[in-house]
């Protein structure tokens, strides 16, 4: 059963998207909450699997909920990002704070439940073309530098990029020919080099370094 | 080459020459007016000899006689058309102030000044040349008689001679009216287009207007894709679970019915004040219109505690901008921390209109990085008068810094920065 915990302040959204994950078997939502500050404790109390979060509330905002969650829980629920339009700076932000991927609102329920499988069940992102365009947007010198600082070897480069197209790490280790095994310690160097955090600290400097390109 | 004859054949040429012609005409009243004085100046000073001044006298009183009609403001939109459409110009519109404004009035003046002397002048070419072409070409096949005779003189010319002038002159003729004709398309936008202050009030015009659409654009945005955001998710929901829970979906179609009339009536208000004239209709508040905004603000529950030092020389669009900047932080501070005390500090300093605002933060502070779309429209604002800004919360109160110069000037940036004001930008995370 994956547990669903859903952060947005308009109710209508919430409802319709409780509506849509209960009636998927497989699925259930355990908890809403109207704002980022409600979040942490119901993340603590209710050991959610994927906490879908919207970017824009009031009070406290789901960029600022998602690194509080990120950086005080150990174990962290995926972090499923959704939102109203899709060229939002603040979902990028989002992202960057460590969120797994990106949901329009306005996504087709399967979408929905397909995002949150992805999310939930495997160590693949969802970055859908808006977010690359906007990586790309964000590219600086600053992230190009880091990137040639960091020396990949060129397996190391390879599955950087397939993990920027949103592959889990049994995906690349298909395509690559190799042990998951193998694939896990290439993933772990590249984030050491790159000194992300995680794999979408990682992707995100793929794609503002220009090491990838949006396509 | 082909550029060498284009004069001799273009449209634009013979319909510059009708404007020059036109000064002619205008000239030869002129001219009877001049010729009437001269004559009664002499009777009264019994043919005494001229002297330097009496020249300068005659030509201050050609000068005021021919353009004393120019001072009319119709007459400047006669010349802007006559301009328009037979020089081939386009002139940019002028606003009724500007057309009424006495610099426009003396520039007609020039203008008129220019048609009737240098163009009236070389529409004498045509009223003399023609006749003289005419009579060059028939002297070979003409007898002796009046058709040899110029003016009473006999011309020595061989006739061949005769000929090949009349030929030489009339292309003259067509070049020298597509070269002042040029000259008079050139000069007419400095002299009809409508002043550089005409020109700046335009632009801030057309910048007010501009903000407050793209405002309402964001607005319009926003609220739509939020209510179409809305229905579709809930529509979604309802088909799913039409059969085994129609309970909910009747009231998913119901949120729906709701959700889009309420977007529907947004829609509706948004596109009525897209469509009134915002400029015409709304008198334009400035920082001299404060007091009634914080009596305002007052009866909304926001305690306003104002300091407001000396602004007397603010520029209007200034003061008009920072006046909305003022009321945009009050909505601002009572959207976000409710109805609390508000500090409002402004000033001039150094050339710049400074403003401080600051409120306690409450516990609905705007959390969010870049701020809402109040600080978005304070941004904007701010970004376009070329000043800066800074928001943040710091001590448990929000504030909002503005710097807008009074005065524009190429200022060095890297004096910028250390009053921790950022560069159009908001500091808020």
């Amino acid at each position: 059963m994956t547990d669903v915990l859903i952060v947005d302040d308009e109710p209508l959204i919430r409802t319709g998207l409780r509506a849509i994950v209960d009636a998927e078997p497989g699925f259930a939502v355990v908890g809403e909450a109207a704002d980022g500050a409600e979040v942490l404790p119901l993340v603590r109390s209710l050991r959610p699997d994927v906490v879908m979060m919207d970017v824009r509330m009031p009070a406290v905002d789901g960029i600022q909920a998602t690194r509080s969650i990120l950086a005080g829980i150990p174990e962290p629920p995926r972090i499923l990002v959704i939102t109203t339009f899709e060229n939002d700076d603040y979902v990028y932000e989002a992202l960057r704070a460590g969120a797994s991927g990106f949901l329009l609102k306005r996504a087709r329920p399967e979408e929905i439940i397909q995002a949150l499988r992805t999310v939930a069940h495997s160590d693949s992102l969802l970055f859908p073309a808006a977010i690359r365009g906007l990586a790309a947007r964000h590219a600086g010198g600053r992230e190009a530098e880091r990137m040639r600082q960091a020396r990949l070897t060129e397996r190391e480069g390879e599955v950087l990029e397939l993990m920027a197209k949103g592959r889990s790490n049994a995906e690349i280790a298909g395509e690559l020919v190799v042990s998951v095994e193998t694939v896990k310690t290439h993933v772990g160097n590249v984030l050491a080099k790159l000194q992300a955090r995680d794999r979408t600290q990682a992707v995100i400097a793929a794609y503002e370094s220009g090491f990838v390109s949006p396509s | 080459m082909r550029s060498v004859v284009r004069p001799l054949v273009s449209v634009t040429t013979y319909r510059r020459w009708t404007f020059l012609l036109g000064g002619t005409a205008l000239l030869v009243p002129y001219a009877l007016i001049y010729a009437g004085l001269l004559q009664i100046l002499g009777d009264v000073r019994h043919g005494a000899t001229r002297d330097l001044l009496d020249a300068a006298l005659m030509l201050a009183g050609f000068v005021a006689i021919s353009s004393a009609v120019a001072f009319v403001p119709a007459v400047r939109i006669l010349c802007r058309t006559a301009a328009e459409t037979l020089l081939g110009v386009r002139l940019p519109e002028e606003t009724p102030e500007g057309l009424r404004s006495w610099r426009s009035r003396r520039r007609t003046a020039a203008w008129w000044l220019l048609h009737i002397g240098v163009g009236g002048g070389t529409g004498f070419a045509v009223v003399v040349g023609l006749p003289m072409i005419l009579f060059l070409l028939q002297r070979p096949f003409a007898g002796p008689g009046p058709g040899r005779r110029f003016l009473g003189q006999d011309l020595s010319l061989p006739p061949v001679w005769s000929v090949l002038l009349a030929l030489a002159a009339l292309p003259a003729i067509i070049y020298l009216g597509a070269g002042v004709g040029a000259l008079f398309a050139r000069v007419a936008p400095l002299l009809l287009g409508p002043s550089p202050a005409d020109r700046l009030a335009r632009l801030e015009r057309q910048t007010e207007l501009l903000l407050e659409r793209n405002r309402l654009a964001r607005e319009l945005h926003d609220s739509v894709g939020h209510a179409l955001t809305v229905t579709t998710l809930q529509a979604g929901a309802a088909v799913r679970l039409l059969d085994t829970d129609p309970e909910f979906a009747r009231r998913a179609l119901t949120a729906i019915e709701e959700t889009g009339r309420t977007a529907l009536e947004d829609l509706d208000h948004v596109l009525g004040l897209l469509r009134e004239d915002v400029s015409a209709k709304t008198p334009q508040r400035t920082l001299a219109d404060l007091g009634g905004l914080f009596e305002q603000t007052r009866s909304a529950g926001v305690e306003v505690d104002a300091e407001i030092g000396d602004l007397g020389a603010i520029p209007p669009v200034v003061s008009r901008e920072a006046y909305r900047i003022v009321q945009e932080g009050l909505t601002n501070a009572l959207r976000h921390a409710g109805k609390v005390r508000v500090t409002v500090r402004l000033g001039v300093r150094a050339s710049r209109l400074e403003l401080e605002m600051t409120n306690p933060a409450g516990e609905t502070a705007p959390a969010r990085a870049g701020g809402g779309r109040g600080l978005r429209g304070i941004r904007e604002r701010v970004t376009i008068l070329g000043g800066r800004m800074s928001a943040g919360a710091g001590d448990g109160r929000w504030r909002v810094l503005v710097a807008i110069p009074v005065v524009w000037s190429a200022e060095d940036p890297s004096s910028a920065g250390d009053d921790g004001i950022e560069q159009g930008s908001v500091k808020a995370r």
